[in-house]
């Protein structure tokens, strides 16, 4: 299992990527009820002055049914997952789930996933963690490493074979 | 001396020892036991962009090793704690969910029960340890230090999923800080998040986010910074000359975990608490009396 299988779009992710429009049509009726777009998620979102996210404005094209032209576009993965919009909604609308949604539909759809995603999964599937073991350097400049520090082994999957099997069968599994 | 199950997570046990290092001091002190167990993974919280259900899993993978001692969790990091948080919750309210991803578990011998409760650092310090306790180990009071708390967004929202403090008015940190003597001020930017989430696919912009929140906390004139979160204290600490090139201006803003600064106030060594290892201008803190 690599990590093309897992992020890319083969026929078994069909169902995945079925699963993941239910979710978004039922997030849809929801948010159709509810969104008045008072905009209050976009007046406090920590990605809208400086990548002019417009959390408001990603309902609004929901509302609209139009899944695909947000799930093609850059802007969903401009969301810092403050939470901010969902905490502050005066109608329990919550636009950092639909663009996680939104997000996880690009990957089921086989898009590229931007930055070092790819990376972060491969290293989670390969060590259990996202990322290797460093050693850092202290401020004159020494290197040093756990043991140099007195900490313990890092607790990682005893049995990496069976914990790939896992993580191989969870993503391609539906929501 | 309650006993607790130390679930690390990632982004402190790869790389930023200091957290761990104060927290494994501070803690024993507090008559707070540390149980280290093997076999642990991410939490999934980083790659729930990418697949939320895997990130739920994880999650629940991982509460389900540590309910095997039949101990509660202590998560160190807020992002970790969310994604626990969050799983348990799903896992608790949803008969179906939980069976699916019992059945998963079951290849490595887990099942997840729900006995464990799940804490955060904020949780043990304010409300199990208690601030009068805290204060019968203080050595060094800290004199009036004028410091800033960053709580970082995952440790107060969303507070459906119930979170350690209040998710517009927290208090908690302060409240610590000032039975160690420090002076905790307020300041507009206290809820600003530190961007780190962007830096899988948009570093400048994380940084620039980090870069904006330390400038004005370097304006106000604080004496410190003060956080819980490894993600955030990576973007404020070691990557704080980075952030200052982001709006043009030379930062030199000391940045501590919560934990260090209590361990500092409670006459444990520097190098105890890791503080070489801070490449922010830590040094240029008295600590003791001025």
């Amino acid at each position: 299992m690599g990590i093309v299988d897992l992020t890319s779009m083969g026929e078994s992710q069909v169902e995945l990527r079925n699963e993941l429009n239910e979710r978004l049509l039922r997030l849809q009726d929801e948010i159709s009820d509810y969104c008045y777009q008072c905009a209050k998620c976009t007046s406090g979102c920590e990605a809208h002055k400086l990548l002019e996210l417009e959390p408001h404005k990603i309902v609004a094209l929901l509302k609209r049914g139009l899944i695909d032209e947000m799930v093609n576009s850059d802007v969903i993965w401009t969301c810092m997952s403050c939470f901010k919009c969902r905490e502050r909604c005066p109608q329990k609308v919550a636009p950092v789930e639909v663009l996680f949604a939104l997000k996880n539909m690009a990957v089921a759809s086989g898009k590229q996933i931007p930055g070092n995603f790819t990376a972060l999964l491969q290293s989670v599937l390969s060590t259990g963690l996202i990322q290797d073991i460093k050693s850092v350097t202290t401020s004159d400049n020494k290197s040093k490493s756990r043991s140099d520090l007195n900490l313990p082994e890092v607790s990682k999957p005893v049995d990496p074979a069976k914990f790939q099997m896992l993580i191989s069968k969870l993503a391609v599994e539906k929501v | 001396m309650k006993s607790y199950v130390l679930y690390p997570g990632c982004v402190m046990p790869t790389e930023q020892y200091a957290y761990e290092m104060s927290i494994r001091e501070v803690f024993p002190i507090l008559d707070i036991k540390l149980v280290d167990l093997k076999g642990f993974s991410c939490c999934g919280e980083p790659i729930k962009s990418v697949n939320q259900m895997l990130s739920l899993a994880l999650s629940a993978r991982n509460i389900a090793l540590a309910e095997k001692e039949g101990l509660d969790i202590f998560a160190p990091c807020p992002m970790c704690h969310l994604a626990l948080s969050e799983s348990k919750r799903i896992l608790d309210s949803d008969p179906k969910m939980n069976e699916k991803i019992n059945k998963f578990l079951l290849d490595e011998g887990l099942s997840y029960s729900g006995k464990s409760d799940i804490v955060n650092t904020l949780d043990l310090l304010y409300d199990i340890i208690g601030i009068e306790n805290i204060k019968k180990h203080v050595k060094k009071p800290l004199k009036d230090l004028k410091v800033a708390t960053h709580y970082g967004c995952h440790l107060i929202r969303p507070s459906e999923i119930g979170r350690p403090d209040d998710s517009e008015n927290p208090q908690k940190m302060e409240k610590i800080l000032e039975a160690i003597d420090a002076k905790p001020l307020d300041y507009p930017e206290k809820l600003d998040c530190c961007g780190a989430l962007l830096t899988t696919n948009l570093p400048e912009s994380a940084l620039t986010k980090t870069g904006q929140k330390l400038q004005k906390v370097q304006e106000h004139g604080f004496d410190a910074f003060i956080d819980t979160c490894p993600w955030c204290h990576r973007q404020y600490d070691a990557k704080q000359i980075k952030a200052g090139e982001t709006v043009a201006i030379k930062l030199e803003v000391p940045v501590l975990y919560l934990t260090q600064l209590l361990g500092l106030s409670f006459g444990i060594s520097n190098e105890k608490l890791g503080l070489d290892l801070n490449l922010s201008p830590v040094n240029k803190l008295i600590i003791g009396g001025k």
